[in-house]
């Protein structure tokens, strides 16, 4: 009986929580003039892709989808490398001044970008990189997060495994690379989905600092989609741009599923 | 040597990217500078910016209104996270694991692109919510009574699920005899939740909070796609205000003050929390 009633209200939430994203895919389909009909429709009537197309006609949103994918990917390496380093140096050497350095890193996690942004435009302008991809770049290849995430890991490693790997005479970049990263693989793929879908939805720094829109991403096409469309009859093709624009990051999501899962479950299930 | 080298590039980054501009910030805030000119152009202002702060209703409507847009977001955040928590992972039912990945999935999701559906779906007479809840003829995004809470809906929407899987983690961490114990003593559900669930939550619910008012303080997307700022600055936000003030409007200066004063108030909010904390434990 009560575990009916939990499913029932399990069910219940699932429901608010999916319904904007079916009506993302039901718009999609419609016709023009499926759009303006009011009341609305709740299935389309005469479901059509031709709003996918169109997508690619009123904007450059195939460049845009490459510049997203180059953009968030060099950023992930990035952030990859830099915070397993980081994060080994935090975790496991000692020198003066180390927590005070890594709990002012953290600090920087809760600052609003808006905080720095007009410097920020500044200090890369000023580098005469504004409007280029390394300029969006810059400011992306390490971040705070990554380091905490990688100490809190990498302290986990036990020491006598480096010591050993010390006296077989391994180098310290060696000690990083094949005995602490293998080591981290589940935090290393986190980190990777994190940061991949971080940059990729990052709207406000790419927005602030590009002016070419053969340099936008994904996420600034699709605002340049809504101004050159704000009629309703539009809404399918505005709604494939969402779609497609949300496809990259889904798809991750589900990638990554396993490991999320398993780092829930491994902590054990009580009833 | 290892480790300056292993240290060196995150630490330059963060530097040069993220601290350097904090004193920036600053910095520009006691000039008047347009943005497009170059910064030999800056001219000396003072704390001109500041006092013109003073007299801007402006700056007070968007301080306001991300203040409610917090509260609103944190009041209902929180109880309805640890809600969803426990109903999924209390009860053994088939399927949570799908539904854990459902509700965290909204949070992967692009904010321009769902907020763009979210447009869609307030849009008056064509949108499905207003059609849903005609009867109380609801105006969305288009009225300034309204629209701030409309988009704390959607912020609601959009992050309850990752903030549930904390809850859940959270949950994992309390032992299970404790409930054994109270089962004994004769507790029911209620009595369980208020004296062993809520109280060895409590770390978690704090972290939670702190993490909610952070991310509802940066509210920017969702503003820029669908309202910007309006109707008559209802849902003008601090991110929101200063962004447009320096990259709509040029006027870099002003733009620093409030993101300076900004950053004042946060560490001060910082201080009070951390202090009420260290109080506690």
């Amino acid at each position: 009986m009560r575990r009916t009633a939990a499913a029932a209200a399990i069910a219940l939430a699932m429901l608010p929580a999916l319904f904007p994203l079916y009506w993302m895919v039901i718009s999609s389909l419609k016709g023009p003039e499926e759009l303006q009909t009011v009341p609305p429709t709740w299935w389309p009537r005469e479901p059509s892709f031709g709003a996918f197309a169109e997508v690619f006609e009123a904007v450059p949103f195939g460049t845009a989808f490459a510049n997203s994918l180059l953009l968030s990917g060099v950023a992930t390496v990035s952030v990859l490398v830099t915070s397993v380093l980081a994060g080994y140096v935090f975790a496991k050497h000692r020198f003066r001044g180390r927590e005070a350095l890594f709990w002012g890193v953290v600090a920087t996690m809760f600052l609003p970008p808006v905080v720095t942004l007009v410097p920020l435009y500044w200090l890369v302008s000023s580098m005469d990189l504004a409007d280029s991809y390394l300029g969006v770049l810059l400011p992306w290849l390490a971040n705070a997060f990554g380091i905490f995430l990688m100490r809190q890991f990498i302290s986990d490693v036990p020491d006598e495994l480096l010591d050993a790997a010390r006296i077989d005479g391994a180098g310290e970049l060696r000690i990083v690379w094949r005995v602490v990263t293998p080591l981290l693989r589940p935090a290393v793929v986190s980190l990777a989905i994190f940061s991949f879908v971080f940059y990729w939805n990052n709207f406000i720094w790419p927005l602030s600092i590009l002016q070419d829109d053969a340099k936008f991403p994904v996420v600034l096409a699709l605002s340049q989609l809504l101004n050159y469309s704000t009629s309703v009859q539009y809404q399918n093709v505005v709604m494939a741009g969402a779609l497609i624009a949300s496809l990259p990051t889904i798809v991750v999501f589900l990638l990554a599923q396993r490991v999320f899962v398993a780092s829930l479950s491994r902590t054990g299930v009580k009833g | 040597m290892a480790a300056v080298a292993f240290l060196s590039p995150a630490m330059l980054v963060i530097g040069l990217f993220t601290v350097v501009p904090i004193g920036l910030t600053f910095w520009i805030s006691l000039h008047e500078w347009s943005m497009y000119t170059p910064l030999s152009e800056m001219s000396w202002r003072g704390l001109g910016n500041y006092t013109d702060l003073v007299g801007d209703d402006g700056f007070f409507t968007a301080l306001g209104n991300t203040a409610l847009y917090v509260a609103l977001v944190v009041v209902v955040t929180l109880p309805l996270s640890v809600a969803l928590g426990m109903l999924l992972y209390f009860p053994r039912v088939m399927g949570r694991g799908a539904a854990r990945a459902v509700l965290f999935s909204t949070y992967v999701i692009p904010t321009v692109a769902i907020s763009i559906v979210w447009g869609g779906l307030y849009a008056p007479d064509y949108g499905p919510l207003s059609q849903l809840f005609g009867a109380w003829d609801p105006t969305w995004l288009s009225s300034p009574d309204t629209a701030l809470a409309a988009l704390v809906i959607f912020h609601v929407w959009q992050m309850t699920g990752y903030y549930t899987v904390l809850v859940i983690a959270g949950l994992t961490q309390i032992p299970a005899d404790l409930y054994e114990a109270a089962r004994i003593d004769g507790a029911g559900f209620w009595r369980q939740t208020a004296h062993v669930t809520l109280p060895l939550l409590r770390r978690t619910t704090v972290f939670i909070g702190l993490v909610a008012i952070i991310n509802a303080i940066q509210v920017f997307d969702p503003v820029y796609i669908l309202t910007q700022g309006g109707p008559a600055e209802s849902t003008s936000v601090l991110s929101f205000a200063i962004q447009r003030a320096a990259f709509q409007h040029g006027m870099a200066g002003q733009a620093s003050a409030m993101a300076f004063t900004l950053l004042v108030l946060l560490v001060a909010l910082g201080g009070v929390f951390l202090a009420a904390a260290r109080r506690r434990s």
